[in-house]
């Protein structure tokens, strides 16, 4: 009874606006799937038992809720790139990663108002804006206590993050802004892929490759590794491991302003949203293992599974609780991650 | 240089090396919190200097210099960094609300267990944390998650208030009225020595645990650990016992929230900006001092509250706060309870070249 209800106008809305929804919003499974009434009002209404009554949903709803899976899983590993790499690379939590985000989605926000280009346009520009902004949040806060123990990093990373999301609030106020850009779906056997999120995918695979080839191809991207490795040992063969952190801080920086600027592309954003990715974000690193590329998105994958199978089946936001279970047994049994092991190597 | 002033400061370091100095400094402390609502209305040549000060945002001051306070027993003291306070502030809130509410049983019961839950949850992340040799920013995160977890499962659980929290009950609904067997009163004042009662207890325990041999311990937990296990102390045992106490305590300030504002909702409490919230005044007075928390605290939080309520720009005390942050962190790590003495040494040691010189 449920397979029958994809309706053609539901799912260009559930790319554009609910999918990776803020976990605050208490997105039942009826709003973060807006676009399936049946299958959600019969989440809602009868819950979890019946679910359970259900057995197996058809596999084109199933093939879908795939589809969103994977894709928001993408979304979620672009995001933890930027933080495991400043992680891996210089032993720092950086809590301002969400706040950079939201600098790149204003930043897109702006330029596609200023100059009437596609949005497409706007995200190299983020970029590279991210890149000189990590620059010098690192000059000014991070370098003076690069030796001091972690705790006053964690601090300063979260004066940065209360600076830049209150600086965006001031100018933009909190409500929730769009770009105005439906890219549509494109329908493949009955499953419906939403364009924005699938751009964003290709981008963040785009990046993840760059960022590796980089790393593991360039002499510059060596001397990072070998930071990563040992700070010490770098420094003795001559590595100016200063300016390797100021450089790990910017990739970092321009990573996460990628990660902000493709999220106008499929969903409204507000300055508290980089708060709710920062969040998961940090799970997604420790699952995949502090410091590791390709843990970033094996753990990306599994919170986008947890997130998008878990809103349509426990509805509200349950499916965090499920997140922070997972998070807290993998930190106690296995902190080095499920991929373990240190950077890139 | 003056020799008056020189004398003066001279007066003050020997003070400062007395035993008695630190007791003092916090009893005269305390004292000057007890007048502050007086002393606002105190005007020179028809200029109130702090009358600025709302009671409310007072209030607020002292809630936060509570829970930081509490905060620095586990963390300042004993080194085990949490960014996860908000959990214990958070179950103080709702054990107290929801009891009156639904059981109508006093909120005072509500808060002692509320407390006891505190410490126990407060337990159940030491005991999983310290175990499994958590440390640095794994631990942080942990007790982050830890936080983050109750906060959605207050989110989820209807049965718990759900995304939309609790209404304060009326007083008149479990008690007599308002009052302080209901913790309900009609004006600010009131509130405002309720909470300063709290915060001297909390301090009292602080300034207890820090002259007492327990306090030598969790030191020495902080600065070497394994040295510390080496000549014998237990730290498995005295780390489980501050978070202990410090999660007991910080359950306090987060019942009075939830008696002093009319709702407490699970973005309230249990917010990410709450974990920040509690460690601010601790982070800028000092950490690890008694005294810290509570310059800390009337520091950055009228500042804050005034420009929240003053201006209608919404964020301006956020990034405030995050330059304040910033600062300390950078240009004085020890805090601002540390100015003092760094004041004395500066001027010590400019009398002495200047004695040097023959002058």
């Amino acid at each position: 009874m449920l397979s029958l209800s994809l309706p053609d106008a539901c799912c260009r809305d559930v790319g554009i606006v609910a999918l990776p929804g803020p976990p605050d919003v208490p997105a039942s499974a009826a709003e973060a799937f807006g676009g399936l009434p049946s299958l959600a009002t019969a989440v809602d209404a009868l819950g979890i038992q019946a679910v359970l009554g259900i057995s197996l949903p058809s596999p084109t709803i199933f093939a879908q809720y795939f589809v969103f899976a994977v894709l928001l899983g993408g979304i979620y590993g672009l995001v933890a790139l930027g933080l495991t790499m400043i992680f891996g690379v210089m032993d720092v939590i950086n809590f301002a990663h969400g706040a950079l985000m939201v600098v790149a989605m204003y930043t897109v926000l702006v330029f596609s108002d200023a100059t009437g280009l596609s949005p497409f346009f706007a995200v190299p520009f983020a970029v590279l804006l991210l890149f000189v902004l990590g620059i010098i949040v690192y000059r000014s806060t991070i370098a003076p206590i690069i030796d001091a123990p972690q705790e006053n990093q964690l601090i300063v990373t979260f004066g940065v993050l209360l600076i830049l999301v209150s600086g965006i609030e001031m100018i933009f106020g909190s409500d929730p802004q769009q770009l105005g850009l439906n890219l549509g779906s494109l329908e493949i056997a009955g499953v419906f892929v939403p364009q924005g999120q699938l751009y964003a995918l290709g981008i963040a695979l785009v990046a993840l490759a760059g960022t590796w080839l980089f790393l593991q191809r360039t002499m510059l991207g060596r001397a990072i590794r070998g930071t990563a490795d040992n700070r010490d040992g770098a420094q003795y063969v001559g590595i100016d491991v200063p300016r390797i952190d100021a450089l790990t801080f910017g990739i970092g920086a321009a990573l996460a302003g990628l990660a902000g600027a493709v999220i106008p592309l499929f969903q409204s954003f507000t300055p508290a949203l980089g708060d709710q990715y920062l969040i998961n974000a940090f799970v997604v690193v420790v699952l995949g293992g502090l410091g590791s590329f390709p843990g970033a998105f094996v753990g990306g994958l599994i919170i986008g599974f947890i997130q998008v199978f878990g809103s349509a089946y426990l509805g509200g936001s349950t499916y965090q609780i499920v997140i922070f279970s997972a998070f807290i047994l993998v930190l106690l049994v296995k902190p080095e991650g499920l991929l373990g092991g240190s950077t890139d190597e | 240089m003056s020799n008056a002033l020189s004398r003066a400061v001279e007066r003050y370091g020997a003070f400062r090396d007395q035993w008695y100095a630190l007791p003092v400094l916090v009893a005269a402390s305390l004292v000057v919190l007890a007048a502050i609502p007086f002393l606002r209305r105190l005007a020179l040549f028809g200029v109130a200097p702090l009358g600025w000060l709302s009671l409310n945002m007072l209030i607020v001051t002292l809630i936060w210099a509570t829970t930081a306070q509490a905060w620095n027993i586990m963390s300042g003291y004993t080194g085990q960094f949490s960014f996860g306070h908000a959990a214990f502030f958070g179950l103080g809130a709702y054990t107290t609300i929801i009891l009156t509410g639904t059981v109508g049983i006093s909120p005072w019961i509500g808060m002692l267990l509320g407390s006891v839950l505190a410490a126990i949850y407060g337990l159940l992340i030491g005991a999983l944390t310290f175990r499994y040799d958590l440390e640095g920013h794994y631990f942080a995160l942990a007790t982050l998650a830890f936080a983050e977890l109750l906060r959605y499962v207050f989110t989820n659980v209807p049965q718990l208030g759900g995304a939309s929290g609790f209404f304060r009950p009326l007083a008149r609904e479990y008690a007599d009225g308002p009052g302080l067997a209901a913790f309900q009163f009609t004006g600010d004042l009131p509130y405002y020595y309720l909470i300063l009662g709290f915060l001297t207890v909390v301090t009292v325990v602080s300034l207890a645990i820090n002259r007492s041999q327990l306090g030598y311990y969790l030191f020495a937990i902080r600065e070497r650990e394994q040295a510390a296990a080496a000549i014998g102390v237990p730290t498995y045992r005295y780390k489980l016992l501050a978070v202990a106490v410090s999660a007991f305590f910080t359950a306090w300030p987060g019942a009075f929230w939830a008696m002093y504002f009319n709702t407490i909702r699970p973005t309230t409490v249990f917010e990410l900006l709450v974990n920040v919230e509690i460690l601010l005044p601790a982070i800028v007075g000092g950490i690890g001092t008694v005294l810290g928390p509570i310059v800390g605290a009337f520091v950055i939080i009228p500042v804050g509250e005034f420009v929240r309520q003053s201006f209608s720009v919404p964020g301006l005390n956020n990034a405030i706060y995050g330059v304040i942050l910033i600062a300390i962190v950078l240009y004085s790590p020890k805090g601002v309870v540390s100015w003092p003495s760094r004041f004395v040494e500066l001027l010590r040691v400019r009398t002495d070249l200047l004695d040097d010189d023959g002058t």
